[in-house]
């Protein structure tokens, strides 16, 4: 068990993870966002019309999520998992700067590149935050079909 | 002369799932076995998945201690049942975006990805309507669509824009909007190669769960009966039933549930030795079978 986890108990360690549950679940929509108008963008011979003001929206949320991130404190085996958390806000912040320099056709390999390196960093930082500590899941799985019966499994089980 | 052998391989499953959510009903009517599994195509110079199941690391512990979720077993474990290895895949048929159909997509180096360009278009703008709203996204995984863009970067993610036909020889994909998910799919393989055939196997990805789905529970009295989950609507749901049934001439083992544990005592089948079912739906001519 993973010294996070151990200390997840405590109460300091829940008083983090519910400050800290708004601002990953804000990086995470923010990431799905630009991931999805990047694999529009790469997927299209036509630029996105709509997509720069998007894009400038996830930049603000980005800005949010690490001025939500800097706020927090973190103590124990819950430092870990913020490290993690603020690595995934700067990640994203670089990750919105690439999707915008790679709207339209004529974006640099390079830019591609560095854009795709930035969710890809992004993306690795959130797993490690949903590995860490409980509550900070990536997929809702209580709305995946197959785990819609977990409270009846349970309840087989009592 | 079959162009595709065609076989469901199963790779995990829940013993005991609540029938009520495969069909939409009264709860407590018991449980049934609900295999997770994809379909896998050989035939024209393709080796096509049809899904790719979950990403074992980031959720299997999970899935299998609070879901009971049991056997699962890799794509190399799965496909070598068939002689195939993941980097032999050619083609892979994303039905929908959740987790446990698109999750597994960098464990196949080489193939290319078919994906409902509505599918991303929706979940995308659904992020932007605020946490109240998460219901309308829950079963994606942000990590499935950051592969995604790789995959597109080299070239091998294709967004379809509704229904298409022949997107690969003689396979079409039919857009099932607002259904489970915004822009689910289903898949037509027409296996004799015509426009108009009369040997069409249709892949229904999580539009149904269950043959049940199709019929309902009394043979005297069939009516579609839609799965619990929808993003989109039921009523939806149900249409699309209607619409796969049509295509496969009202024969209903045509379309083809991959969750349907019966699968294995209507067409072909083999128990491997992990404990999955190997179900072999139609070969190829020429083609060796992997049941007999």
């Amino acid at each position: 068990m993973s010294e996070a986890t151990e200390g997840s108990t405590q109460p300091a360690t829940w008083r983090y993870v519910n400050a800290a549950q708004p601002a990953q679940q804000l990086i995470s929509r923010t990431l799905t966002q630009i991931a999805g108008f990047a694999l529009l963008a790469m997927t299209s011979k036509r630029p996105l019309a709509l997509a720069e003001g998007a894009l400038l929206g996830a930049q603000q949320a980005s800005l949010q999520a690490i001025e939500a991130v800097r706020a927090l404190e973190a103590h124990g085996g819950a430092s870990h998992h913020l490290h993690h958390l603020r690595q995934a806000a700067a990640m994203l912040r670089q990750a919105c700067a690439s999707a915008l320099r790679c709207l339209g056709p004529e974006a640099s390999e390079g830019e591609r590149e560095a854009l795709v390196r930035a969710l890809r960093a992004t993306s690795h930082h959130l797993r490690a935050t949903a590995r860490l500590l409980p509550g900070f899941e990536l997929v809702d799985l209580h709305r995946a079909c197959c785990a819609a019966h977990a409270s009846q499994l349970r309840l087989c089980e009592a | 002369m079959a162009d595709y052998s065609i076989w469901v391989l199963e790779y995990a499953a829940v013993e005991k799932f609540p029938f009520s959510v495969m069909l939409y009903g009264p709860m407590h009517q018991g449980t049934r076995k609900l295999p997770y599994g994809y379909a896998l195509l050989k035939g024209k110079g393709e080796t096509i998945l049809i899904d790719t199941g979950y990403d074992h690391v980031a959720f299997g512990k999970q899935l299998a201690e609070s879901y009971g979720v049991s056997n699962y077993h890799g794509p190399r474990e799965v496909l070598a049942e068939c002689g195939v290895k993941p980097e032999e895949v050619t083609s892979v048929l994303i039905t929908h975006a959740h987790f446990d159909h698109m999750g597994a997509i960098h464990m196949f180096p080489n193939a290319k990805f078919y994906l409902q360009k509505s599918e991303l278009d929706k979940w995308v703008w659904a992020l932007t309507l605020g946490q109240e709203y998460r219901f309308l996204t829950g079963g994606g995984d942000p990590a499935d669509i950051v592969r995604a863009v790789e995959a597109a970067k080299e070239g091998r993610m294709i967004l379809i824009d509704g229904d298409k036909e022949d997107v690969l020889p003689g396979i079409d994909v039919h857009l099932a909007a607002d259904t489970h998910t915004f822009g689910s799919m289903y898949v037509v393989v027409r296996n004799d190669g015509a426009r108009d055939s009369a040997d069409k196997w249709i892949f229904a990805g999580d539009l149904i769960y269950t043959y049940d789905n199709l019929t309902g529970l009394d043979p005297a009295n069939p009516q579609f009966v839609p799965i619990g989950l929808a993003v989109g609507s039921q009523q939806n749901l149900i249409f699309s039933s209607a619409e796969m049934l049509k295509a496969a001439g009202g024969e209903v083992r045509r379309v083809i549930p991959v969750h349907e544990d019966r699968l294995h005592e209507i067409f072909p089948s083999r128990l491997t030795d992990r404990g999955l079912q190997v179900v072999e739906i139609a070969l190829a001519n020429g083609d060796k079978s992997r049941v007999s």
